[in-house]
């Protein structure tokens, strides 16, 4: 089980999964927005969706938990 | 009559000290999960080279007719090593004697100097590997008395080696009062996950003072000063990533201020530039790979990182270029846009002192909308860390190479031109600037006009519109002469700009003239 973080500070402006999508590695997860720059967050392995942890308009900081992919490692 | 029995009890007590604090102190750090002091100084040093000094400084122990019963040596071992063949002093503290805790100096006379000495004078690198438990309040009774706490006297070596050798300090368990101190008088840390704090005062310390409880991985531990304070710089996952890190970033500086970084030829391979020309989107809100454009640029595998998870609105860190160690800065466009806020202005200023200290030239990769603005940007006073960051590169001297890759704006656009010296600015097609950004600046500055009109939205889109146009950067050439260069072609520019640098470099040996300051 992977958990996705932001890498960034910023409010998520995009959703782009749901629990149960299909994902592979770069695979669109969220987009952050801060300082007017859409920041995508893409998936770092293959696998399914298990859990989103935040909503559009949520404040998220560096480090913060975004998306928890399950799946086998890269 | 030969002298072999005092060369039999010298064997003895070198033995002895061998076994450091004794099996069960030994234990004991190994129940904690943490590798013993001669386990970690085999893992920093070539093997082979490690050559320990004062190695019979500790506590005998007698019997009553005055021989040696067994002898407890002191809680830091220091030394000569190598590391990949050059020549370095450590100082690594003994956790398995007395925790690693000073039982205070007595300042007698005929003390043999420290490894902080040794490396000033012999002009090395000092390593510290840091593990010690602090000052102790038991050290009054054994004394019979306080005493002051005059550390200045040997912290002032400290304070000398940050201008003159490089710095490294590996917090390997707790770096606790001085150690603490220790940790920040580097040029760049590190700390392990799991096993590391730092805190000039401890829990029961927290608990007396503010009568808060609060335990030592919560005060000190990484997620506070790696990620949050930026006072180390880096994160390793175990004791051996964090000392080969420590060997990593040694191996791109010189052994003193006195000598030019040392170049590695043979690992010089050159990176792939082909997706430099579409790496920054056309569209301004999308963001690029800071990483990537770094790693398009510099020998491959080369970056070393610095604080990747502070200030991440700049990446900053060391690289090689054909070979020569360089220091290299980019603005983040992922994060906070990119902007300069206290935390990446410190990053950057920090690296700026690091080049200009030890000879590197700095590549300076731009994307800079400016200041970061807001509330809690004022709150953290963004005006006086960005008047750091000006002082710090106004005042440096060494060859200095800005491309800029997208924006380039404001006070925070004036850090990225260093305005003497060795200094060159390439621009890419995709580069745009100003004192002020368009949208935002209009509304400020044609206020009236936009008041005044019938569709004030309509005119501000207007008045943008005729300052987009002339916003191309060729407009800007045309005047002031300024290069602009296919993306594709920064890399063969920044190698020969390396190459240039070094003659200038060679001018600039000895110490800076303004002192380091960490």
């Amino acid at each position: 089980m992977t958990t996705i973080e932001s890498d960034v500070p910023g409010m998520v402006w995009k959703v782009s999964v749901e629990v149960g999508a299909t994902v592979e590695e770069g695979t669109l997860l969220v987009i952050v927005e801060s300082m007017k720059m859409e920041v995508p967050i893409t998936s770092s392995h293959a696998g399914t969706v298990t859990k989103v942890c935040v909503a559009e308009g949520d404040a998220v900081s560096t480090g913060q938990p975004l998306v928890e992919v399950d799946g086998a490692a890269k | 009559m030969t002298w072999q029995p005092e060369l039999d009890e010298l064997k003895l007590r070198l033995e002895l000290a061998r076994q450091l604090g004794g099996s069960e102190g030994i234990a004991r750090q190994r129940k904690r999960g943490k590798l013993t002091v001669t386990e970690r100084i085999d893992m920093l040093a070539d093997a082979g080279s490690a050559r320990p000094f004062g190695r019979l400084r500790g506590s005998g122990e007698y019997d009553e007719s005055g021989v040696l019963k067994d002898f407890v040596p002191a809680g830091k071992l220091e030394g000569f090593c190598s590391i990949n063949g050059r020549k370095i002093v450590y100082s690594a503290h003994d956790f398995t004697v007395r925790g690693g805790s000073s039982d205070g100096a007595h300042g007698q006379l005929g003390q043999e100097p420290g490894a902080a000495v040794r490396a000033l004078e012999w002009r090395l690198p000092f390593v510290r590997l840091i593990d010690a438990a602090g000052g102790t309040v038991r050290s009054f009774e054994k004394i019979g008395r306080t005493y002051l706490p005059d550390a200045n006297p040997f912290t002032q070596n400290d304070v000398r080696l940050l201008s003159a050798v490089p710095v490294v300090s590996a917090v390997l368990g707790a770096a606790a009062g001085a150690e603490a101190l220790q940790t920040s008088l580097s040029h760049w840390n590190v700390m392990v996950e799991g096993v590391s704090q730092v805190f000039p005062g401890g829990p029961p310390v927290v608990a007396a003072a503010l009568g808060v409880q609060i335990a030592k991985e919560d005060l000190g531990g990484p997620q506070v000063h790696v990620g949050r304070s930026g006072v180390v710089d880096n994160l390793a996952a175990t004791e051996a990533d964090a000392i080969d890190q420590c060997k990593r970033f040694l191996s791109y500086l010189p052994s003193s201020v006195y000598e030019l970084p040392p170049r590695c030829e043979q690992d010089a391979r050159t990176p792939d530039s082909t997706g430099l020309l579409s790496l920054v989107p056309r569209n301004p809100r999308q963001p690029y790979s800071a990483h990537e454009l770094i790693r398009s640029l510099v020998d491959c595998d080369s970056f070393f990182e610095i604080a990747p998870r502070y200030g991440t609105a700049r990446v900053t860190g060391l690289a090689r270029v054909d070979g020569y160690p360089v220091g290299v800065m980019a603005n983040n466009p992922r994060a906070l846009g990119g902007a300069t806020d206290v935390a990446a202005g410190e990053k950057a200023q920090r690296l700026i002192a690091l080049c200009d200290t030890f000879h590197l030239p700095l590549i300076d990769l731009v994307d800079e909308p400016g200041l970061m603005v807001g509330l809690e940007s004022e709150h953290q006073g963004i005006e006086r860390a960005a008047a750091r960051l000006i002082c710090a590169t106004i005042d440096s001297r060494m060859p200095w190479l800005t491309v800029v890759v997208r924006r380039l704006y404001g006070v925070g656009g004036q850090a990225h031109q260093r305005p003497s010296g060795m200094y060159r600015r390439y621009a890419w097609p995709s580069a745009n600037w100003g004192s002020m950004h368009i949208s935002g600046g209009v509304a400020a500055a044609y206020r009236r006009e936009i008041e005044a009109s019938d569709n004030p939205e309509e005119a501000m889109r207007e008045i943008e519109e005729r300052l987009r146009n002339l916003s191309s950067p060729f407009r800007t050439a045309e005047a002031t002469g300024q290069d602009i260069i296919d993306p594709r072609d920064t890399r063969d520019a920044m190698v020969e700009f390396v190459q240039d640098a070094q003659r200038v470099l060679g001018l600039q040996l000895g110490p800076p003239p303004v002192p380091y300051r960490p």
